[in-house]
């Protein structure tokens, strides 16, 4: 065999050609790489000759142009590489490279260690992570319990019962969950089938404990490629938020919180045999794994709360009982099943809870005395999980929401709570059984009447709260006392006086007193003239008759009010003589008790509403100032807009005037202005850009006002001042367009059939980052091009505020949606990867009534679709206009 | 399935034009510099060697790693960067 090195490029061109390859030029940079691919082969040729199969076909994998291995590297996009390496002839390893080439993740053990190996370091940074993660996780499980990440990978001391009723109800479960289950249970099934299920403590939640069943048959094989491209799928698309462990923490422990919510719903749909044969394995399985999961932590604070709800429920229930066994008690039922044994759990993760989650259990703290309300907690939030398993849920935020919800609703369902309780078969506690559902069925409604009343009450006893009503309704009545003795004071007065006279005018008085009558009667007449007063006398006695002039004469020489007055004809006109008395009026009229009431009340009437107009101005000033404020902000919001687009006009610009020397290097401000304002606004607009104007005037260095005559008329132009920078064109980083997508969508990571017609998208924007005022319009009509094909799409509502970008989308029908899952599910969007879940629509509906009456199918607003310029690329169009 | 990082993807969404050898997927400033002492200073020299080893990725990977000792993951991303480009736009 000549030596390499001395081939000639002629002579090392036929010797490939001999062993099948098409080579190319041998030039100076190719040569190297053809002799080393010449020694390969013709070593292969030797080994062949030997008859090692496996290292043919592993230096194959290595040598010829097929190249399986590396090929897997590209994916699906291998295809027409592929196509392109099958077309050229001699292909020895046809086969085998397209085996390779369609080669899905779940690669076979038998690849051997160095193509998987290959494999997984082919992915991203996001696989490495959770691969070291899994790796950590199987190395050291302790740790990670205590890191509060899902008991999931936790090998348990082998509970005999616990495998028989696990096999038991493996099989039937497995049916169930193939419909409910999406996050890689439907891959793992497969994988799960292979015997080791010697461990095994069956996790109280059924969902968790087939989960982690799974999860340790994987941890079982050597392979780790298996396990990690279904995590890392998990990690890729579902919501994590931090980056790193934790996230994935967090992602999974979500992930084992939802299957568990999944794995309760399935089991409260079967509630009967299924039910005994956990009992069965309930009782003294139990305890341990309830001291196994101290750290475990069911991840999401419904759970927490749950379980905290359950804990108070059993607790208050049987104080002096062993808590174990009233979590084994109320453990039959099939949801309290999961959470039972969690009481202990509850301990120590209740500190590891992130402080949103925080938040459930303190109300629950509040009302640990009520039995009913934990229970109806306990039921409403089961059924929470049943909402959050079915459809992935929305985050935790909103089930804090319904969960809180719950609160006050939980007084109302003792009736479910007594369904619940008839699902009991666990039968072996059937004592505590019955006394739990005596106690509840009779103070029951007492705890509920209470409840409903209020719920300071119980802590205080009931002397403190009628010492306040008995307070209130004191201070009540003096204050009206005082306000009838004044009001009664002003007629009362009758003045005693001690001279003789007095009598008779006590007389008169008491006759002009009725005159106060005549006040409230709205007669006119409010004197009594002489001649009456003196037939009134005459009435009521005759010696009554001579003393009327002395009477008189008394009252007007009294310089003082005695009750009386005389006017003459002229009521102004001051009195003199006796005889010019002519009316006889009453200073303190007393005037019967509604008329001082109504006269009391209208005068009161007056000066409130003197007050409440005062207040009524105050606060109308008030509200017109802060609308002024406000409307002010809004405007120099937008002065600060048309400020930025202004400059960026002007950059690009100049940009476009270094290239193009034709142009001027300066731009009209009116051109400025029409280019940047559509017409309709630019009324509106007028007094911004004005103000615009002369900020940037004032503020900006890097632009210059000058004076130019352009086309015979002067014209006021901005210059570009700011020298560009001496590196490279720097490349547009396009915005708010669709990237092509990050993965497939198979089987694991996204479910099999839509849930529902409802999708929550996150990650579609930045809300920190977002300017003006309708970029969620833009939002809005990137998903509408995204899903253009699609015309399901009936309401979209993008979340300004979510700090997850979030936008919620409601399509027709569940077929629909799970149309626009497939278009919108990883894809990349602004540079930032989506993902999508299904939200359950009576939520939906909840959140956003106005979609209850939506029904038309939305479209994009013009047929540009500018979102998707990007992608038109990439199908293999020149057109190089990638503007966004 | 197979993420693509920021550098491919912007590298395939346009035609290279005169895009320096760094803008290639894989290729960051160190295996650059050497690519341009070898005289490969932009991103179209690279394609033409690519293009002369008959688009044949694992030929093209050897190539890179002799030339400025790029390792697996390195030459598997320039070899897919290039690829996809020719897929795209070739």
């Amino acid at each position: 065999m000549a030596a390499a090195a001395q081939l000639t490029d002629e002579e090392l061109f036929s010797e490939l050609r001999r062993f099948g390859l098409s080579p190319g030029p041998v030039t100076e940079s190719t040569r190297p790489v053809y002799l080393k691919k010449l020694k390969k082969l013709r070593e292969d040729e030797r080994a062949g000759a030997r008859g090692s199969a496996n290292k043919t076909r592993n230096s194959n994998n290595n040598n010829t142009g097929a190249g399986a291995a590396p090929g897997e590297g590209g994916g699906g996009r291998a295809a027409p590489g592929m196509g392109a390496r099958l077309a050229s002839p001699d292909q020895p390893y046809l086969p085998g490279g397209a085996g390779g080439g369609s080669r899905s993740r779940a690669a076979p053990p038998a690849g051997g260690g160095k193509v998987l190996l290959g494999f997984s370091s082919d992915e991203s940074d996001v696989e490495a992570s959770p691969r070291s993660q899994a790796g950590a996780g199987g190395g050291s499980n302790s740790s990670r319990r205590e890191r509060a990440s899902p008991p999931v990978r936790g090998l348990r001391p082998a509970a005999s019962h616990g495998a028989c009723s696990e096999r038991n109800s493996f099989p039937p479960e497995a049916a169930r969950r193939k419909p409910s289950a999406w996050w890689g249970a439907v891959a793992r099934r497969p994988t799960a089938t292979a015997g080791a299920q010697t461990q095994d403590m069956r996790e109280p939640g059924e969902g968790g404990e087939d989960d982690e069943e799974e999860e340790r048959q994987w941890k079982n094989r050597t392979v780790n490629g298996n396990r990690h491209p279904s995590l890392g799928g998990r990690a890729e698309y579902s919501d994590s938020e931090e980056e790193g462990e934790r996230a994935k923490q967090q992602v999974l422990k979500e992930e084992t919180a939802a299957r568990q919510h999944r794995g309760r719903r399935s089991l409260s749909k079967s509630a009967g045999p299924f039910t005994a044969s956990k009992c069965a394995a309930a009782g003294p399985g139990m305890m341990e794994t309830g001291q196994q999961r101290a750290g475990g932590g069911g991840g999401a604070g419904v759970i927490a709360m749950n379980d905290r709800a359950e804990a108070a429920a059993a607790g208050s229930l049987d104080r002096g009982r062993n808590e174990e066994e009233a979590a084994v008690t109320s453990g039959g039922d099939c949801e309290n099943l999961d959470t039972s044994p969690s009481t202990p759990r509850y301990r120590s993760t209740s500190s590891k809870n992130s402080p949103p989650l925080l938040v459930l259990p303190q109300p629950t703290d509040m009302d640990s005395s009520k039995i009913s309300d934990p229970l109806g907690t306990v039921r409403k939030a089961a059924n929470n999980h049943v909402l959050s398993g079915a459809a992935g849920g929305f985050n935790i935020e909103p089930r804090i929401y319904s969960a809180t919800n719950s609160l006050p609703l939980g007084a109302a369902t003792p009736s479910s709570l007594r369904i619940n309780h008839s699902n009991h078969t666990g039968a072996n506690h059937t004592y505590l059984k019955n006394t739990y559902k005596q106690k509840l069925s009779e103070p029951e409604e007492e705890l509920l009447q209470q409840f409903k009343r209020e719920e300071i009450s119980t802590t205080g006893g009931f002397s403190a709260h009628y010492l306040s009503m008995f307070l209130l309704t004191a201070a009540c009545l003096f204050f009206l006392i005082l306000g009838l003795m004044y009001v009664r004071m002003r007629g009362s007065g009758v003045a005693e006086h001690g001279e003789v006279n007095s009598k008779y005018e006590i007389k008169i008085n008491k006759k002009l007193i009725l005159l106060g009558d005549h006040d409230c009667g709205n007669s006119i007449q409010r004197n009594l003239s002489v001649q009456e007063t003196a037939a009134y006398l005459k009435s009521l006695g005759p010696e009554y008759e001579k003393v009327l002039n002395t009477a008189l004469q008394w009252i007007m020489s009294r310089g003082e009010d005695v009750g009386i007055k005389c006017i003459g004809n002229d009521p102004n006109e001051e009195l003199n003589n006796v005889t010019d008395v002519k009316y006889l009026e009453s200073t303190r009229p007393q005037m019967s008790f509604r008329c001082r009431f109504r006269r009391a009340f209208i005068t009161v009437t007056h000066r409130l509403s003197i007050l409440l107009l005062g207040i009524g101005m105050v606060w109308g000033v008030l509200h017109y100032m802060k609308y002024r404020w406000t409307k002010e902000e809004e405007e120099t919001r937008q002065m600060y807009d048309m400020v930025v687009k202004i400059i960026d006009a002007l950059r690009s610009h100049n940009e476009a005037c270094q290239e193009n020397k034709d142009l001027q290097p300066y731009m009209p401000i009116p051109h400025v202005c029409d280019s940047l304002i559509p017409p309709q606004d630019r009324k509106k607009m007028k007094k911004v850009w004005n103000r615009a104007v002369d900020f940037l005037a004032a503020n900006e260095s890097r632009v210059r006002t000058e004076t130019r005559r352009i086309g015979g008329t002067d014209f006021l132009v901005w210059r570009w001042i700011q020298p560009s920078a001496a590196c490279d064109k720097i490349l547009v980083i396009p915005s708010k367009v669709w990237q092509g997508q990050a993965f497939h969508l198979d089987r694991r990571n996204s479910p099999p059939n839509s849930l529902t017609p409802c999708l929550k998208i996150r990650n579609m924007f930045d809300p920190v980052m977002e300017i003006g005022d309708h970029w969620h319009l833009a939002i809005q009509e990137a998903i509408l091009e995204k899903c253009s094909d699609n015309d399901g799409i009936v309401h979209i509502a993008v979340d300004k505020n979510s700090r997850e970008g979030c936008v919620y989308v409601k399509c027709l029908s569940p077929e629909y949606a799970g149309k626009a899952f497939k278009a919108l599910h990883g894809s990349w969007f602004d540079g930032k990867l989506v993902t999508v879940k299904y939200l359950r629509l009576d939520r939906y509906h909840h959140r956003f009534p106005q979609a209850l009456t939506c029904n038309t199918p939305l479209k994009p607003s013009n047929k540009h679709m500018n979102s998707m310029s990007h992608l038109r690329l990439r199908t293999g169009t020149t057109n190089s206009q990638g503007s966004s | 399935m197979s993420s693509t990082s920021q550098k491919h993807r912007d590298f395939v969404a346009e035609p290279m034009g005169e895009k320096p050898v760094g803008s290639l997927a894989g290729i960051g400033d160190v295996l650059g510099k050497k690519l341009a002492d070898k005289g490969f200073d932009k991103a179209y020299v690279v394609l033409g060697q690519f293009l002369v080893l008959k688009k044949d990725e694992e030929l093209f990977r050897e190539w890179l790693k002799d030339t400025c000792g790029a390792n697996a993951k390195q030459s598997r991303d320039c070899s897919g960067c290039l690829r996809e480009w020719c897929d795209a736009f070739l």
